[in-house]
């Protein structure tokens, strides 16, 4: 399977041992950085995720920062993503089941690599079963999708990247 | 201020142990779902509303799993909400991504645990700074639903 994986400054370690985990299980890994401990924004590696995911150049996608929920809310932002941050393997099992989540999401320093490889290993084996009722409701859901003007643009964030550089967020 | 409650029929119980909580902690409550007639969808836009009108409002949604009105919530624009089943998780995400409302799974957060969530997340507080380019980032993403909010 081919999955794209996202991060922050705060949670590169943990990327890095997911990487390592999927490549050893055969997976073909598509890391969409950051790549080091450098202060960075997680919503430049969610987006990235989510419309690698969205467009099917990844099967699935990993997302990871401190919490999970920064990330994972960028990922959630992009149409035709459905990402669950979970810290057990019964409810990242549901999100794909019930919900066909295409992405999963973890809090790198609120749950051990351990665990968190073991709820990938789960949710990559599970299958969406969908019902009357699931399908309702992502249908519900997809007509909440939205996307900002040029949001797929890879300057989309310039505007804040330069406030950030003028020192405006201090 | 005031605390929006939401469930859906899952979540009904537990969002019920919630308001009377929050209730005795004179917290203003609105409860946007008082029937178990809802499902998690209807409750996170009832939410998402009270949310767009009043900044000062914050908002915690229950059904099974938590991750249904999580995918929800987050794809709606200017809203960022959080998955939590832990305690640091709800108060960091007030502090770090300015989070307005949080959903919890009934399924697999119990009752002690919910109450103490609910706790960390309406004393938290939002520390701004650095972190606020990510949620400029964040919120520039998506576009207003006209049901949900005008202009």
């Amino acid at each position: 399977m081919k999955i794209a994986l996202g991060c922050d400054h705060i949670a590169t370690d943990e990327k890095i041992q997911v990487s390592e985990h999927l490549k050893q299980a055969g997976h073909t890994v598509i890391d969409c950085g950051t790549y080091d401990h450098f202060r960075t924004h997680y919503p430049i590696y969610g987006k990235k995720v989510g419309e690698l995911v969205a467009r099917g150049d990844a099967d699935l996608g990993i997302c990871i920062c401190g919490t999970g929920v920064g990330i994972n809310n960028a990922v959630n932002k992009v149409p035709g993503i459905r990402s669950a941050l979970v810290r057990d393997l019964a409810a990242a099992v549901n999100a794909k089941e019930e919900l066909n989540a295409n992405v999963i999401g973890f809090g790198g320093k609120i749950t051990g690599i351990f665990l968190i490889n073991d709820i990938i290993d789960a949710f990559i084996a599970a299958e969406y079963h969908p019902t009357e009722e699931s399908e309702r409701l992502l249908a519900k859901m997809a007509a909440l999708n939205t996307s900002a003007e040029n949001q797929e643009s890879p300057d989309f964030f310039d505007e804040f990247l330069e406030k950030w550089d003028r020192g405006e967020y201090r | 201020m005031s605390v929006i409650l939401g469930s859906d029929r899952y979540g009904y119980e537990l969002k019920e142990v919630l308001k009377k909580e929050l209730l005795a902690h004179n917290y203003d409550v609105i409860d946007v779902t008082e029937t178990k007639d809802y499902d998690f969808i209807d409750a996170s836009l009832a939410a998402a509303k009270l949310l767009y009108e009043n900044d000062g409002n914050f908002g915690i949604i229950i059904d099974a799993w938590g991750s249904g009105p999580f995918m929800t919530l987050t794809r709606l624009k200017g809203i960022i909400a959080a998955q939590v089943s832990d305690e640091r998780s709800a108060y960091m995400t007030r502090a770090h991504n300015n989070a307005h409302i949080i959903t919890i799974g009934s399924k697999i957060t119990g009752p002690e645990l919910a109450v103490r969530i609910a706790h960390a997340f309406l004393q938290g507080s939002y520390e701004g700074g650095r972190h606020h380019i990510r949620v400029d980032m964040l919120n520039k993403m998506g576009r207003y639903l006209p049901e949900l909010k005008e202009g």
